[in-house]
């Protein structure tokens, strides 16, 4: 049997997902502000041949009422708005994918689709977007509500926000837009198509004001393992980002996500499952084991009982921080799931506290990878292989050192084993990612 | 110590709808139609813009197509109806220049304060502070219609909206101190915690906590140019805008807004010098008279009547269907159906003007198209550098512009006329500089830095 290919994202969100990543001496602190960061970013994502660079996004600075202990030691607090960041980006790059995120709850959908759109013809055909809902209560205030809305409200909420997206997309025939200057026809009415959409959330005229773009539907991302948000991945997206940390709960989750595809009229093959994996590779296992360590090592203390508090967890400075966790009562916020497993897990093995806050800043929630480029490229195959993944999202741990260990050692090592391609193969985002091309809806019905 | 008075300098903005402002632009041979959909057209305006050491490359938007509902008006003979997001296009040059500053066009109405603030910020640091914006209200009926309302949005519903709009933005630009992100890796502070601020506004149309997650632009604040004649649009100019995009076909008129405007100011705490004035000009520019007229025959012959006409009933005239370029048109009155229904945001003075004009003159359907295309409803020149300078000079230092918005009639060949011709002309006069004064927009406008809301107060404090 054939080899499965291995797809992957490169997410670029600030200075790295490890918490101490800002502190490391060869980051730069302030690299989430400075566009030179991006680009030399852009530079490794293309040597790498990453099929998309990748930027996550919550439109808020969170913790604010927090102690301050618990919030100015962390760095992810200011950022580029990523359809800005990913349209200086399609500027200075020519073949990798571009996904910025944007929320449905707290975004337009005909801005949405203009900015995806001019995205996608900026690039060339090599934009995606990522749609998220909204997770806390600091965003939600920036945008006139005084808290998240229920997941049910969202998810209702961000399928008609694709909904109406998608069928901005289709506002115009692929041969609508004429152009003809021996006529003087620039575009042809009857091939435009008005949306007159009047859902539950929003109302949209239409029709776009931007021709089809090169790809006519940019890939979408979704990401999530609540039942909401597995149906919304199976209808609508192309990409999911997802986050389970286990094979076992991976291949779960795979089976679980493309088995809900028929129901939409959907094949498997439509869809790519990328879990996010921060990576850890050195020349010898004892490298990349150093590397982590290195990280973990600048975690100081305060950092760390920081770390737990801006979590939700409680103060435990004053304890002995050798010693296992203390009994306190939770502060008012209600843990996220992963925290609550996260104490769970350090209660159960009789974890220190300081052994908790490493665990936490270690990145805890995501699938860690520490090893020789033999060592990732054997779990990444094992996972693609079981299906339980069709490839991943690379989340490193600090930037841009990180992405210059992978490019350096794992893309070799999985383009050796015949499972990564040696070039940029040519044409769009969607036709890297092996998808279909996107027909529109008129030329469907036309067709039947 | 006496210093050298620095000359008054024109202010000079390369405004770009899409292939030109000719509505018909890219049916020329040399025009790319698929130009704005092509980030090298627009590499190559802002090329043309810095290479002429102009302030900004202007960019018109409007989130809809206009007028699909009545066939009468041809748009879809018009390049300029399909565009990409400017916000987007400015970000993606910002990357290729290096000194140019950029005029995206964004509404009010349509977009709201924390996504806006947060792209603007993050355009203007990758620019190193080279973002300014239209700021627009939106008055096309079709935009509302994309933005879940069943009819359009009245014009005093719109500008309150935009008064609190940008209050809310310049509050989030203020969120960081400049010194707030310490970034001390050695004692492990990324920030300090009273350093940044949390707007909290709760007004009639935004309640946003903030702070802004993107530390203050460059800048401080984002140079703000408006159009607008209607007393609220020159209110909200008033108030809170950098520059004037005025669209006067006479100097008398234009020194009538200028002053208008201007005189506004004192009430908003404002001195005359924090507005600059920057109208419209479209030139057809030749080495010659006579070459200057064929390059304007030469499109005017491109002109479809449907497309005149249409163009005709925007601006209140009747329906001239079926009239022959040549003939005569019939003595004219304006109608009141397109005045009611203000399917256009032209003024009724400027209709009737041409009214008379068309009248008096005798003028063909010909004729009326050559004044509707170029000097109707912004100054419009056909001549040398020479006429055009002249004219520029005249309304710069008679009270009736500080500047100008060059507006193509095609790109790039427009533009280049225009830097090639013009500008050393008037850098000759020493009107223009000839070399950019500072490293931001802001700088080289030559408009006072805006100190942030909190070290204002604790200056304040500290008297």
């Amino acid at each position: 049997m054939a080899k499965r290919r291995i797809h992957l994202g490169l997410s670029v969100g600030s200075v790295g997902y490890h918490y101490s990543a800002w502190r490391h001496p060869d980051v730069p602190a302030g690299g989430a502000m400075d566009f030179a960061h991006y680009r030399r970013l852009a530079k490794l994502a293309e040597a790498g041949l990453f099929d998309l660079m990748f930027v996550a996004d919550t439109a808020s600075v969170r913790m604010l009422d927090k102690p301050e202990s618990a919030r100015n030691r962390i760095h992810d607090h200011v950022r580029h708005e990523p359809f800005a960041l990913m349209a200086a980006l399609s500027a200075i790059t020519t073949h990798v994918g571009l996904l910025p995120t944007v929320s449905a709850t707290y975004a337009e959908p005909y801005n949405t689709a203009r900015a995806v759109g001019a995205l996608d013809h900026l690039s060339r055909g090599r934009a995606a977007w990522n749609v998220v809902t909204g997770f806390c209560n600091y965003e939600a205030q920036n945008y006139g509500l005084d808290a998240l809305p229920s997941a049910q409200t969202r998810y209702a909420r961000a399928a008609e926000f694709i909904g109406v997206v998608n069928a901005l997309f289709d506002s115009w025939d692929d041969n609508a837009v004429v152009r003809d200057k021996a006529s003087g026809l620039f575009f042809d009415r009857t091939k435009m198509h008005l949306l007159k959409h009047r859902g539950e959330f929003f109302k949209v005229k239409g029709p776009l004001d931007l021709p089809p773009t090169p790809q006519r539907r940019p890939p979408l991302v979704c990401a999530g393992t609540s039942e909401e948000s597995q149906e919304l991945a199976a209808k609508y997206a192309d990409m999911v980002y997802a986050g389970k940390v286990t094979l076992a709960d991976a291949r779960e989750y795979y089976a679980s996500v493309k088995g809900r595809m028929a129901r939409h009229g959907r094949r498997p093959e439509e869809l790519l499952i990328l879990p996010g994996v921060m990576v850890y590779v050195g020349r010898t296992r004892q490298e990349a084991q150093d590397k982590f360590d290195r990280l973990q090592d600048l975690l100081t203390d305060e950092q760390g009982l920081g770390l737990l508090m801006a979590y939700g967890l409680p103060d435990y400075s004053g304890y002995d921080l050798g010693g296992p966790v203390p009994d306190l009562p939770a502060g008012k916020e209600q843990f996220g799931q992963y925290v609550s497993e996260a104490l769970a897990t350090a209660k159960r093995d009789g974890m220190s506290v300081r052994q908790l806050y490493r665990m936490i800043g270690g990145g805890f929630w995501s699938l860690r990878a520490i090893g020789s480029a033999a060592d990732i490229a054997d779990m990444m195959e094992e996972w693609v292989h079981v299906r339980a993944a069709d490839g991943f999202i690379f989340q490193p741990p600090c930037l841009p050192i990180a992405v210059e260990d992978f490019v350096a050692l794992v893309v070799p090592e999985l383009q050796r084993r015949g499972v990564y391609p040696m070039a940029y193969m040519q044409g769009t985002l969607r036709e890297r990612l092996g998808l279909d091309r996107a027909v529109s809806r008129h030329a469907q019905v036309a067709a039947e | 110590m006496t210093g050298q008075k620095v000359p008054r300098r024109m202010r000079l903005g390369l405004s770009v709808a899409s292939v030109g402002y000719h509505y018909i632009a890219w049916r020329l041979p040399e025009v790319s139609a698929i130009g704005s959909m092509d980030l090298q057209h627009h590499i190559r305006a802002a090329e043309l813009a810095e290479r002429g050491k102009m302030d900004f490359l202007f960019l018109a938007d409007w989130a809809s197509l206009l007028n699909l509902d009545d066939p009468r008006i041809a748009r879809d003979c018009e390049h300029a109806q399909l565009k990409m997001d400017p916000t987007l296009v400015v970000s993606a040059l910002a990357t290729m220049t290096e000194r140019v500053g950029f005029m995206p066009t964004a509404s009010t109405t349509y977009n709201h304060p924390y996504n806006f603030a947060r792209r603007m910020a993050t355009i203007d640091h990758i620019s190193g502070g080279r973002l300014g914006w239209n700021m627009v209200t939106g008055f096309n009926p079709e935009e509302a219609l994309n933005f879940n309302h069943d009819k359009p949005v009245p014009s005093d519903a719109r500008h309150a909206r935009a008064g609190e709009f940008v209050q809310v933005m310049n509050g989030l630009f203020d969120s960081w101190d400049a010194d707030a992100l310490v970034r001390d890796k050695a004692g492990g502070i990324f920030f300090e915690y009273d350093k940044v601020h949390t707007l909290a506004h709760k007004g009639t149309h935004f309640s946003v906590l903030g702070p802004l997650d993107v530390p203050r632009p460059p800048q401080g604040r984002i140079p703000i140019i408006t159009a607008g004649v209607s007393d609220n649009a020159m209110e909200l100019a008033a108030q809170f805008a950098d520059m004037s995009y005025g669209g006067q076909p006479n100097i008398e008129a234009a020194r009538k807004y200028y002053d208008t405007v201007k005189g506004k100011l004192a009430k908003y705490g404002r001195s005359h010098d924090d507005m600059l004035m920057m109208p419209g000009i479209q030139c057809y520019l030749g080495r010659t008279q006579a070459e200057a007229e064929d390059k304007f025959a030469r499109i005017q012959d491109l002109l479809l009547p449907r497309v005149g006409i249409g163009h005709l009933l925007l601006n209140h005239f009747p329906d001239l269907t079926g009239l022959k370029l040549d003939e005569p048109v019939p003595n004219l009155s304006m109608t009141n159906d397109m005045m009611e229904h203000r399917i256009s945001g032209r003024e009724p003075e400027m209709t009737l003007a041409l009214i008379k004009r068309a009248n008096d003159e005798k003028l063909t359907l010909r004729q009326l198209f050559d004044v509707m295309m170029c000097g109707f409803w912004s100054l419009g020149v056909i001549g040398t550098p020479k006429i055009v300078a002249d004219m520029m000079e005249e309304w710069f230092t008679t009270g009736a512009a500080d500047g100008f918005n060059i507006q193509p009639p095609w790109m790039p060949q427009g533009a280049e006329d225009f830097v090639s011709m013009v500008i050393p002309e008037l850098q000759r006069r020493g009107l223009f500089r000839t070399e950019y004064e500072g490293k931001t927009l802001r700088e080289n406008l030559g408009l006072k830095p805006v100190p942030s809301q909190y070290a204002r107060g604790a200056a304040m404090a500290a008297e």
